[in-house]
């Protein structure tokens, strides 16, 4: 079952592959907090996240067709454009600096967004039991490279611990999430 | 590269694609996975499929309002593409003479405003009717927008009117959705400006939201127009 905001910015995607500029101004209404909040997690920097949101909207006004609600959910395919776009933008950069691990990760405890109107419940229930089953590492590990779009080599650098380690670790933790999600 | 970790775990595509998306790759990795998604169907599955089971990590990201410039910026950037449309789009301009005015009424308004320059590319107009629906269509065959205005349009809350052109071969052609309330711009398909002559109908039918899922209308059509030339 989908929500009425899951509906509404459904049809403003389909208005903006129509051509319809008001199509993308709803998208942009609904959206644009939520994407503005990720790039600027992975970017760290008011002024590129803002340059990159600009560009995820402009994307998303020439890609709008290529969305399919019957294959991925909008906000899925919204949130993927803007990490794509912002991991882009960082990694064509030298070098960043990131907060220490416990620093990026410590809204790990905040409640489920109110924004979860937009997103699939059932889908997100289903990775934080998942995550639950995890060591605590790996679950940091997984979430840190998330938010941040950090490379192995910056997590292995945060988490202090030797790059084949890290990554060891990370795969470890991948292979027994996607063993429970697909339970 | 070392090899202490043990790759006996995730199929090594897998994990690449689970990679890919967590952003874990360095800048010359990324671009190479990037070639393939464009490539590689099967390996665009993966990541299709990571993407959709990792997107709720984002729910714990606190939403951070942009400052209202950035639309500024975006709606700037679209100008130049789709200014054409925007006296033909306005609701306000139309609702003075949609109420009441008949369809052959309005047809002629529209020829007040189109200022055709060669005998070949004349607008076309449909006057769409049926029950308790009437919508105006113009087509500008120099641009290819289709100008809908909807002067009564009632269907269901949780449905959505959809566009159909019907050429001589009686095929119906999606041409995009409508809005119950306000005028929309869609533009003909390339493939079909041949199709949109003075002998094509068009008709209106109601769809789920996002439109008929088939491809053909699936629902009710409550109104049809034939094009005429002005």
């Amino acid at each position: 079952m989908e929500s009425d905001a899951r509906q509404l910015l459904v049809s403003a995607l389909v208005r903006t592959a129509a051509g319809e500029r008001t199509g993308l101004q709803t998208t942009y209404r609904l959206t644009s907090a939520k994407l503005f909040g990720v790039c600027l997690r992975i970017l760290g920097e008011r002024a590129e996240a803002e340059d990159v949101l600009q560009e995820v909207y402009l994307t998303v006004w020439r890609k709008a067709a290529d969305f399919d609600p019957a294959r991925a959910s909008p906000m899925t395919w919204l949130i993927t454009i803007a990490r794509n776009r912002a991991i882009d933008r960082v990694r064509s950069k030298a070098q960043r600096k990131l907060d220490p691990i416990e620093a990026a990760t410590e809204v790990a405890d905040a409640t489920p967004s109110a924004q979860a109107s937009l997103e699939d419940a059932q889908s997100s229930a289903k990775l934080h039991g998942c995550l639950g089953g995890l060591a605590e590492r790996e679950q940091t590990a997984l979430r840190g490279a998330y938010f941040d779009g950090a490379t192995y080599e910056e997590m292995a650098e945060r988490m202090t611990m030797p790059l084949g380690t890290m990554k060891s670790l990370i795969r470890r933790a991948l292979m027994k999430l996607k063993t429970c999600l697909e339970q | 590269m070392s090899d202490t970790f043990d790759h006996s775990q995730l199929p090594q595509d897998d994990a690449l694609a689970a990679e890919f998306v967590l952003g874990l790759l360095s800048q010359a990795d990324r671009q190479a996975a990037e070639r393939r998604i464009a490539r590689e169907p099967a390996f665009a599955g993966l990541v299709a499929h990571w993407e959709a089971q990792l997107v709720p990590f984002a729910d714990d990201i606190a939403p951070v309002q942009p400052p209202h410039d950035v639309w500024l910026r975006i709606s700037t950037a679209l100008r130049p593409e789709k200014v054409q449309a925007s006296r033909w789009a306005s609701l306000a301009f139309w609702r003075g003479f949609a109420i009441g005015a008949s369809g052959l009424a309005l047809a002629s308004l529209v020829a007040l405003f189109v200022v055709p320059n060669a005998p070949s590319q004349k607008p076309l107009v449909a006057t769409i009717t049926g029950g308790n629906t009437t919508l105006v269509a113009t087509i500008d065959p120099r641009t290819n927008n289709i100008v809908v205005v909807p002067a009564a349009l009632n269907i269901p809350a949780d449905k959505v009117p959809e566009l159909w052109l019907i050429p001589a071969d009686g095929k119906p052609r999606s041409l995009g959705i409508l809005r119950r309330d306000q005028a929309v711009t869609l533009v003909l398909p390339p493939g079909l400006a041949t199709q949109a002559t003075a002998a094509a109908v068009l008709a209106v039918s109601v769809e789920p939201p996002g439109g008929s899922p088939t491809g053909l209308p699936t629902g009710p059509v409550i109104g049809q127009g034939k094009l005429t030339n002005l």
